[in-house]
């Protein structure tokens, strides 16, 4: 997809609607996340080890987990200097955010976040967001990226809060603390060192 | 020691209800005089180093060293958009914390707004009850007062001049650097007195850039004047020096104790004076009276966890509850012979309530550190703290008073510029690239003491136990949103001509509340009828009765109060303690 004039959301999204609605609903319907929170108020299953009673319903499915790497690598790729957010492991931590959450509407969000995402890339991809080739899965956040005002469309809402937890995600992880920002501190030190080559900050 | 081994029936010296700065200072000098001390705190002893674990990596904490998820903390938009108590709205956290307590080190820490709901006006209103209260989270900024502040009166007209003069208190300033230690370097100011320093932490190269470029407008940056010892102190064995290893930040918590706090800084010394008697989870609910004399006779308290209910009796009352709490005691200790409230025959119990307004500020970039190689920037306790400059020689003509600001710059753990447009490769580089050339500032200013800015009894909510809610009848004035708006101008004014690349100039004024600087609620003065206390923070009304925490400000000048409550506090209870041996009290 390569766009040169800018996309009106609005109007492209009651077309994109039409079509998840008619073509694709069934196969987009969010049916093993609400089975996942069925399981989760069912009473407790006898093989749950007690140690971690949280972690027994996971939030995403394993199609959904995978649509969240790619998601949060679009938005952190792996670059010549560190690895991106798959290779520190982002969508693992947003699996457990959205399990632990007691947050419903967060989780009413991405579950409708990620099925709109993969209905914007089948209208402009013609295929679904994971199917999607690098470019073309960009194209898909750059219309959300460059609509952040329109917060009363739940898939900008869904991006803001993507962006949001993959960037907490990213850059307290080990790859993004010490491999993309190399922080030198949090150490002991004997002295801090201050500034010795105090050259204008406006040169 | 165990709770139930603290002896209740015995009259002590001096009971003193509050465990943070002040009530922590307050132990230390009366147990110094050979006093015997009873202190209250209702909150519990944390083990404290385990809380706040200074050197945890994010990826080794569960949540990333975010709150866990059955917890939650009030932003700006919710205080913005909710009364307090904060009741609606959050029925799914169980824990529901102050804006502060967003961080997992912390919320042990503060206290669950449910269990202790107050009313009102909106007030981003932190509270910790634990052994060393505050203290053990403050921002270490440690500031003096000048005669700029004491007689500010003289100067503007505005509001009454303090009982004291500078030179009443530096002595006491010199006590607090000694015994504590702080770091700084001297710049001889006459509205912002030097302290004795300890070795200074330095300045970055954008900070350099920064001091440089105000010292050709007459204006002053000096390294952060941090209540930490950098070179350590012989005489407690419960503090090292300060290592340099970051992560304070993480909205302070010092777990080497480096930072001051109460409990190593002053309770436990004072443990080991043999003087001492501590009692946590003490919830004060009264100071009692002598129904013959009228004097103060001891304290009614709740247990925190028990919800048994004890009264306690010593020669001597020290209220050092914080400035809030403080207020609400004496408004709670209504009797015949003082049916106001106690000490509060003048009516001021509660007015006169002032602050800080923070929010406007300024964020910028240093070009020439732009896709500069990362560099360690946050190995010190602070950046620099820019100093007041409105008001001093002339006169500015759409506000009085000051206002200094907080800021730094360079690489962070967490870096900044996140909020950068976009996502991808270019996001992610722009994110590293500029990470070192970072610079900040934040604006500190002084709220004006008003009487009609007040806190009051609520009449029908009360908290977990039982006691009666504290009512805000607070907000900013006129003043200081014209402040506030000069603050966000100099910034920008400021950024540009040390030739900063800005990102970004905010004008939003944060919540009342939210610099967590309250003070004023029982004021001193020499005329009995406009103030609660007199210049050694004695009751006018009742003479074995003190309030040595900040709602003994006059005003709330611009400077970060902590240091000017111990350095009064000690003060007064040099004089308390010798007031008692003389048999005046």
């Amino acid at each position: 997809m390569a766009k040169d004039h800018p996309i009106d959301l609005r109007q492209d999204r009651r077309q994109w609607l039409k079509t998840s609605a008619t073509v694709l609903g069934a196969s987009l319907l969010p049916l093993p996340a609400v089975a996942a929170e069925t399981s989760q108020t069912a009473p407790a299953a006898p093989e749950t080890k007690p140690a971690e009673p949280k972690s027994a319903a996971r939030f995403l499915t394993p199609a959904q987990h995978a649509l969240v790497d790619e998601l949060t690598e679009t938005i952190i790729p792996a670059d010549a200097h560190s690895g991106g957010a798959k290779a520190a492991k982002v969508a693992d931590y947003i699996e457990q955010f959205l399990r632990e959450s007691f947050d419903d509407a967060e989780k009413a969000l991405w579950r409708e976040g990620l099925r709109l995402v993969d209905v914007m890339s089948r209208h402009y991809n013609g295929k679904s967001f994971v199917e999607a080739s690098p470019e073309d899965r960009i194209a898909v956040l750059t219309v959300l990226s460059e609509h952040t005002q329109m917060t009363d469309l739940p898939e900008v809402r869904f991006f803001i809060e993507l962006k949001r937890l993959t960037i907490r995600a990213y850059y307290t992880s080990k790859i993004g603390i010490h491999n993309e920002l190399e922080y030198k501190g949090n150490r002991i030190l004997q002295e801090f060192v201050g500034c010795d080559d105090p050259t204008p900050a406006s040169s | 020691m165990v709770e139930s081994e603290v002896n209740l029936t015995k009259t002590y010296d001096a009971i003193v209800i509050g465990s943070g700065a002040a009530g922590g200072m307050a132990a230390h000098v009366l147990t110094s005089h050979g006093l015997q001390v009873l202190l209250l705190e209702a909150g519990k002893k944390l083990p404290i180093e385990k809380e706040l674990r200074s050197m945890e990596w994010p990826y080794d904490n569960p949540y990333r060293g975010q709150l866990p998820p059955d917890s939650h903390s009030l932003s700006f938009n919710e205080y913005t958009i909710r009364n307090p108590p904060y009741g609606p709205g959050f029925e799914k956290a169980k824990h529901l914390k102050s804006y502060i307590g967003s961080s997992d080190y912390l919320k042990n820490i503060v206290v669950n707004e449910r269990e202790n709901p107050f009313t009102g006006t909106n007030y981003a209103w932190v509270r910790a009850r634990c052994l060393g209260g505050k203290t053990n989270i403050w921002g270490r900024l440690a500031l003096r007062l000048s005669d700029y502040d004491f007689k500010a009166k003289d100067r503007d007209g505005f509001g009454e001049n303090w009982p004291i003069s500078y030179s009443d208190i530096a002595p006491y300033y010199d006590k607090v650097d000694l015994y504590l230690g702080i770091t700084g370097v001297k710049e001889n100011l006459p509205y912002l007195p030097d302290s004795i320093f300890q070795r200074p932490t330095k300045l970055n190269c954008a900070e350099v850039t920064l001091k440089d470029s105000l010292a050709k407008m007459g204006r002053v940056l000096t390294q952060y004047r941090a209540g930490v010892t950098t070179d350590g102190l012989k005489h407690n064995k419960y503090r090292s020096r300060c290592y340099g290893r970051g992560a304070c930040e993480r909205k302070g918590g010092c777990d080497i104790h480096a930072a001051f706090d109460s409990p190593t800084g002053l309770i436990y010394p004072a443990m080991d004076t043999g003087n001492l008697t501590l009692r946590t989870n003490a919830v004060v609910r009264e100071v009692t009276v002598d129904p013959q004399t009228g004097k103060a006779s001891g304290v009614r308290f709740i247990d925190n966890q028990t919800m048994k209910d004890y009264v306690v009796h010593a020669k001597v009352v020290i209220v050092a509850a914080s400035t809030l709490e403080s207020a609400r005691l004496l408004l709670l200790s209504k009797s015949r012979q003082h049916p106001n409230g106690l000490a509060n025959s003048s009516g001021h119990v509660g007015h006169n309530f002032c602050e800080h307004i923070m929010g406007p500020g300024v964020a910028g970039r240093a070009k020439n550190l732009v896709g500069k190689p990362s560099t360690l920037d946050d190995g010190r306790p602070g950046g620099f703290y820019l100093t007041r400059f409105r008001n001093l020689a002339e006169k500015h003509p759409k506000f009085i008073r000051g206002y200094g600001f907080e800021g730094g710059s360079g690489s962070t753990m967490f870096p900044r510029g996140t909020d950068a447009h976009g996502f991808g490769a270019a996001f992610k580089e722009e994110v590293r690239k500029n990470q070192g050339a970072f610079v900040g500032m934040g604006a500190f200013g002084e709220v004006l003491a008003r009487y009609e800015n007040y806190v009051d009894l609520d009449p029908f909510v009360k908290d977990k136990w039982g006691i009666p809610a504290l009512r805000f009848h607070y907000k900013f004035g006129d003043n200081e949103h014209r402040m506030a708006e000069d603050m966000k101008e100099t910034a920008q004014e400021m950024f540009e001509a040390a030739g900063f690349e800005i990102v970004n100039v905010s004008g939003r004024v944060l919540t009342e509340g939210w610099s967590i600087h309250e003070m004023g609620t029982a004021r001193m003065g020499s005329d009995p009828k406009t103030s609660v206390l007199n210049q050694f923070q004695q009751s006018h009304d009742v003479k074995n009765l003190f309030v040595v925490d900040g709602s003994a400000f006059v005003n709330a000048s611009c400077q970060n109060p902590t240091w000017t409550i111990m350095s009064l506090c000690w003060r007064s209870c040099d004089y308390l303690a010798d007031e008692l041996k003389k048999g005046n009290l």
